[in-house]
C-alpha cells in the first residue's frame, strides 16, 4: 500500500535527490557548500555536526524553504525550484521539523491533512470538494496515526492541548500523510521518549525498505550509529566525511564534526579570577532544569555547553528571575537571593544579555540612547524626573566606551549593524555595574570584527571583578574565552571542567550524553 | 560603494538630506501642517470660521475629546486598547449628578467619588490584562457595555436637573477669553508630555509597548507601568465626565460619550501612535485631536450636511493609518 516505486527494484529507479554544486551565502559568509551529495533510494542517510555546521541549511535547500545561492537539486530526477516548499513537496519531499508547525486551534484531523484534502473529497466531484470532508478527515486521520504507531488519541482534540511528544508524532504523522519519496526527520526523537523513538526509528526503516529515502539529522550519535545506512559529517557547511555504518564508531563521528583541535593558547582569556564568591546555586530547579549545583568567582569566566534544549538559557533565565524556580537556593555575594522579577536581579547587581536581540533585547525602532540607556535610566535620574540631556550624557559614554560605530545616538538602534547592536546591549550593562553578568549567544549575528571586539570587552569586565557566566552555541568560542566550562545535557550539568582540561571531544561527548549521561540518567531513573 | 563613489556630497549633503528625510518621517510633522492647513484653508473659505464664538467653541470640544484623546493614548503606547473610555465619560456624568442631586453631596465630593470608582474600573483593567492575560480588547468592551447599561438604569432615559453651580462655573466659563476647560487640557497636555519625555517611568511606557520581552528582561516591571496607564485612562474619562457636565449643565446620558473612544483612538492613530505600541508622543496627539475637530466644525461651518460628517472623518483615519503602515513598512525594509 505504501509502495513509493511502482514495481522496479529500488536501484534501477536512481537516486531520490542529488545535490549539485549547492552553495548557500549569506552575504560574504558560505554556511553551505556541497559540490554533489546522493541521496539514494532505501537507504537512511544521517546529517551530524556541530551547531552551525550547515544541517539545518541542507534540509532547508532540500525542502524548498531556503533557495540556494547557486547549484542545482534535483528530486527523482526533476529540477526543483529553489525556494518553492510547494513544489518541493509535489516532488516527493516531506519534512518533519523539529519546532511543529501545527495550528493550535484546530484538531488532530485538521492539522494532519492541512492543506490537501481527503482522498474521499479528492475523488469525488468539484462540488463536494469545497466542502469540507469531515467524516473522510478523521477517517483518514486515524488511519494515518495507526500506521505510524499512534494509538489512543481522539483525533477531534485540538492539538494544542496534546503533550509535546504527541505532537511532535502528529507532526511526523502529517509529513508522513504526504506520501514522500524523500523524508527529513529533523532530530525527530528529541522530545520524545524511548518508546515514540522506537516507533519513529521504526517508521524511517519501514520507508527506505519500500523504496523511499530518509535524511536523518541526528544529534545522540548511539542513536545514529543505529539507525545509518550511510553518515554524513558536516563541519562549517562543507562536507567533511562520509562514512558507511562500520566506518561511523562515535569517536570517528565526533573527531570528524570536531576538525582539527584548536591551539588553547591563542586567545587564553588573562588570569582575572579572584577567591570572592558571586553567585552560588545549589540544587537550583525551574521547569526542564536541574537541580544545578554552580559556583562563580569574581573575574571568573565560566561557559555554559551544550545542545539546544539542554537548559543553557533556561539556567540564565532562572538566575536572573525570569523564569519561575521551582527549588534550590542562590547567593549572590553571599547574601541570600532569590529573585521573583528580572527588575530584583537587576537591582541586585546582575545583568543579562539575552539570546535573541530583537526579540529580548533592543526597542527596535527606538533611539541608540533609549536603548543604551535602559537599565540605568533611574539610576540617572533627579526623582524620578530625567534632566534634558542627562541620558544622553550617559549614552554618549556608553557608545565612546563600547566603539559602537553610528550616525548619531538619535538614530534608530534597527539601523546599526549586529555588532554595534550587541555592543549597545553590552554598554546598558557593563554601565548598570553589576557583580554578574549573564551572556546568552553573545556574539549570535554579529561580524568577526565585532566579535573579537566583544571577547575583549568580556576580559575586560572579568577583570573588572565581575563574574561572568556565558551560554554559547559556539564550541570554539567557548574554549576561547572562558576559565572554566560546565556541560549541561536535560537540564543538568554533566561536566565541569577546568581550562587545562578544555578538549572538544570530551565536551561533545559530554554535551550528546552517550556515555556519561546514560550512566547519569539510569541513575536518577 | 558610496565611499569609492562620492566622498565629497558624502561630507556635505547627507546631513541636511538626513535632517529633512527625518523631518518627514516623524509622524507628528504631517499633522501639524495638515491641522495648519485645514485652519487656514477654512478660515480662507468662511470669515465665520476664525471668529472668537466659533474658537471658543471648538475650544470646549477639544477640551472634552482631548482628555480622553491622551488617555487612551498611554494606554495604547502601552500595546493595549481602551474601549471604554467613551462609555464611561458618559457613566461618569451621571453618577456625579446622581451623587450631587440625588445624593445631596457636595460637588467636590461627588466628583472625588467618581473619580474613585472610575481609578477602580481602571485598575481592574489594568490587572485581567496583566495578571489574568485577558485581551484588553475583550475586558474594556465588557466595561464599555456594562457602562452603557448602568447609565440608563440610574437615569431610566431622563435627565438629572439641579446640579451644582459649581460645575457650571468650571464648564463654562473663560480666563481671558480663554475657555477653562481648555485651559485645563492643556496643563493635563503638558503633564503627559512631561510624563513621557521627561521620566524614566515615562520612558519605561515606550520600552514596555516596544517589546515587553525585552523591557522585561532589563528589569523593567511592565505589569505596573500598564496598570497605572489603564487607570490614568480611566480617571481622565471621570475627569473628562465633569467639564461635559458643567457644560451641558444637567446630568443626561442621551449622545454624551457615545463613540468617543472611537474619537480617541481615531485622533491618537491621526497623531503617529502606533497601535502596535510604544510609539507615539503627545505632540501628535494633540494635533490629531485638533485635526479631528476642525475637521468637523469646519464640515459646520461650511454647511455641510452632518451626515457626511464620518465619511470624511472615516477617510482622514484611512489615510493616517494607511500613512502609518508605510512608514511602518519603510521603517522595517531598512533594518
Amino acid at each position: 500500500m505504501r509502495e513509493v516505486t511502482s514495481n522496479a527494484s529500488p536501484t534501477r529507479l536512481g537516486p531520490a535527490a542529488v545535490l549539485r554544486g549547492v552553495q548557500k551565502s549569506y552575504g560574504p559568509v558560505t554556511v553551505l557548500d556541497i559540490p554533489e551529495l546522493e541521496l539514494k533510494r532505501g537507504q537512511i542517510t544521517c546529517v551530524v555536526g556541530e551547531n552551525g555546521a550547515g544541517k539545518s541549511t541542507l534540509m532547508g535547500v532540500l525542502s524548498g524553504t531556503v533557495s540556494p545561492t547557486t547549484g542545482e537539486i534535483l528530486i527523482a530526477g526533476q529540477a526543483l525550484q529553489p525556494g518553492r516548499p510547494d513544489h518541493a513537496k509535489a516532488l516527493g519531499v516531506s519534512m518533519v521539523a523539529q519546532e511543529f508547525p501545527l495550528v493550535g486551534g484546530l484538531s488532530v484531523a485538521e492539522n494532519l491533512l492541512l492543506g490537501r484534502h481527503s482522498r474521499a473529497a479528492e475523488q469525488a466531484g468539484r462540488l463536494r470538494r469545497v466542502l469540507f470532508d469531515r467524516s473522510g478527515t478523521r477517517q483518514e486521520a486515524r488511519e494515518l496515526l495507526a500506521d505510524v504507531g499512534v494509538d489512543g488519541i481522539d483525533v477531534d482534540r485540538p492539538v494544542g492541548q496534546l503533550p509535546v511528544p504527541l505532537r511532535q508524532m502528529i507532526e511526523i504523522a502529517k509529513g508522513w500523510g504526504n506520501h514522500p519519496l524523500v523524508l527529513i526527520l529533523d532530530e525527530p526523537t528529541s522530545s520524545l521518549g524511548p518508546v515514540e523513538a522506537a516507533k519513529v526509528l521504526h517508521l524511517a526503516r519501514r520507508h527506505t525498505a519500500n523504496g523511499g529515502a530518509v535524511l536523518f539529522i541526528g544529534h545522540r550519535l548511539d542513536e545514529v550509529r543505529d539507525i545509518a545506512d550511510r553518515v554524513v559529517v558536516l563541519r562549517g557547511g562543507q562536507l567533511v566525511a562520509d562514512l558507511t555504518p562500520e566506518e561511523a564508531t562515535e569517536e570517528r563521528m565526533i573527531r570528524e564534526m570536531v576538525g582539527s583541535e584548536l591551539a588553547h593558547s591563542d586567545g587564553a582569556p588573562p588570569v582575572s579570577r579572584t577567591d570572592r564568591t558571586v553567585l552560588l546555586a545549589r540544587s537550583l530547579t525551574a521547569d526542564g532544569l536541574g537541580p544545578v549545583d554552580l559556583e562563580l568567582k569574581a573575574g571568573e569566566i565560566v561557559g555554559v555547553a551544550g545542545l539546544m534544549g539542554s537548559g543553557r538559557s533556561r539556567l540564565l533565565h532562572t538566575i536572573m528571575g525570569a523564569q519561575p524556580r521551582t527549588g534550590g537556593e542562590t547567593e549572590l555575594n553571599g547574601r541570600p537571593f532569590r529573585p521573583r522579577h528580572p527588575a530584583d536581579a537587576v537591582a541586585a547587581g546582575v545583568g543579562l544579555v539575552p539570546e535573541d536581540r530583537k526579540e529580548q533585547s533592543l526597542l527596535l525602532q527606538h533611539p541608540v540612547r533609549w536603548n543604551a540607556t535602559l537599565a540605568t535610566l533611574r539610576r540617572d535620574s533627579w526623582h524620578g524626573v530625567l534632566t534634558p540631556g542627562g541620558d544622553k550624557e550617559r549614552s554618549q559614554r556608553i557608545v565612546q566606551d563600547l566603539g559602537v560605530r553610528m550616525h548619531s545616538q538619535e538614530q534608530p538602534i534597527g539601523d546599526l549593524s549586529g555588532g554595534n547592536q550587541q555592543k549597545v546591549v553590552f554598554g546598558r550593562w557593563l554601565h548598570a555595574g553589576p557583580d554578574l553578568l549573564l551572556l546568552d549567544e553573545p556574539t549570535r549575528g554579529v561580524d568577526v570584527g565585532a566579535k573579537a571586539e566583544i571577547y575583549q570587552l568580556i576580559d575586560n569586565a572579568a577583570q573588572d571583578g565581575l563574574a561572568v557566566l556565558v551560554a554559547s552555541s559556539e564550541l570554539e568560542e567557548l574554549l576561547r574565552m572562558c576559565h572554566r566550562i560546565v556541560v549541561m545535557a536535560q537540564g543538568r550539568i554533566v561536566a565541569d571542567l577546568p581550562r587545562e582540561h578544555f578538549s572538544k571531544e570530551q565536551i561533545m561527548t559530554a554535551a550528546a550524553g552517550t556515555q556519561s549521561l546514560t550512566a547519569g540518567s539510569e541513575a536518577t531513573a | 560603494m558610496t565611499t569609492q563613489t562620492t566622498p565629497v556630497t558624502k561630507g556635505a549633503g547627507v546631513t541636511p538630506r538626513r535632517r529633512l528625510r527625518s523631518l518627514v518621517e516623524t509622524p507628528e510633522v504631517g499633522v501639524v501642517v495638515a491641522c495648519v492647513a485645514v485652519f487656514v484653508a477654512l478660515a480662507l473659505a468662511r470669515d465665520t470660521f476664525a471668529n472668537a464664538v466659533n474658537l471658543q467653541g471648538m475650544g470646549f470640544d477639544l477640551a472634552q475629546y482631548g482628555l480622553i484623546a491622551i488617555g487612551e493614548s498611554l494606554v495604547i503606547l502601552t500595546g493595549g486598547i481602551d474601549l471604554s473610555v467613551g462609555a464611561l465619560l458618559g457613566t461618569s456624568v451621571i453618577l456625579i449628578s446622581w451623587f450631587n442631586v440625588r445624593a445631596g453631596l457636595p460637588a467636590g465630593v461627588a466628583m472625588l467619588a467618581t473619580l474613585a470608582i472610575t481609578g477602580l474600573i481602571g485598575l481592574w483593567h489594568g490587572i485581567a490584562v496583566t495578571r489574568l492575560k485577558m485581551p484588553p480588547f475583550v475586558v474594556t468592551l465588557v466595561t464599555y457595555t456594562v457602562a452603557q447599561g448602568v447609565t440608563l438604569a440610574i437615569t431610566s432615559g431622563t435627565s438629572i436637573v439641579g446640579i451644582s453651580g459649581f460645575f457650571g462655573d468650571i464648564g463654562q466659563s473663560y480666563l481671558a477669553q480663554i475657555p477653562v476647560p481648555l485651559i485645563l487640557f492643556a496643563i493635563v497636555a503638558v503633564a503627559a508630555w512631561f510624563f513621557l519625555e521627561r521620566t524614566f517611568v515615562g520612558r519605561q511606557v515606550y520600552a514596555v509597548g516596544g517589546n515587553p520581552e525585552a523591557a522585561r528582561l532589563a528589569g523593567i516591571r511592565g505589569d505596573r507601568r500598564i496598570v497605572s496607564m489603564y487607570v490614568t485612562s480611566s480617571l481622565l474619562a471621570g475627569f473628562g465626565a465633569m467639564l461635559v457636565l458643567g457644560r451641558m449643565g444637567v446630568g443626561s446620558a442621551s449622545g454624551v460619550g457615545v463613540g468617543w473612544e472611537l474619537q480617541a483612538i481615531a485622533a491618537a492613530v491621526i497623531g503617529g501612535v502606533s497601535l502596535t505600541g510604544g510609539q507615539g508622543r503627545i505632540l501628535g496627539i494633540v494635533a490629531g485631536t485638533v485635526l479631528l475637530e476642525l475637521i468637523t466644525n469646519g464640515l459646520t461651518t461650511l454647511q455641510i450636511n452632518s451626515n457626511y460628517t464620518n465619511i470624511v472623518l472615516g477617510g482622514v483615519l484611512g489615510i493616517a493609518i494607511l500613512a502609518d503602515r508605510l512608514r511602518a513598512k519603510h521603517f522595517s525594509s531598512r533594518a
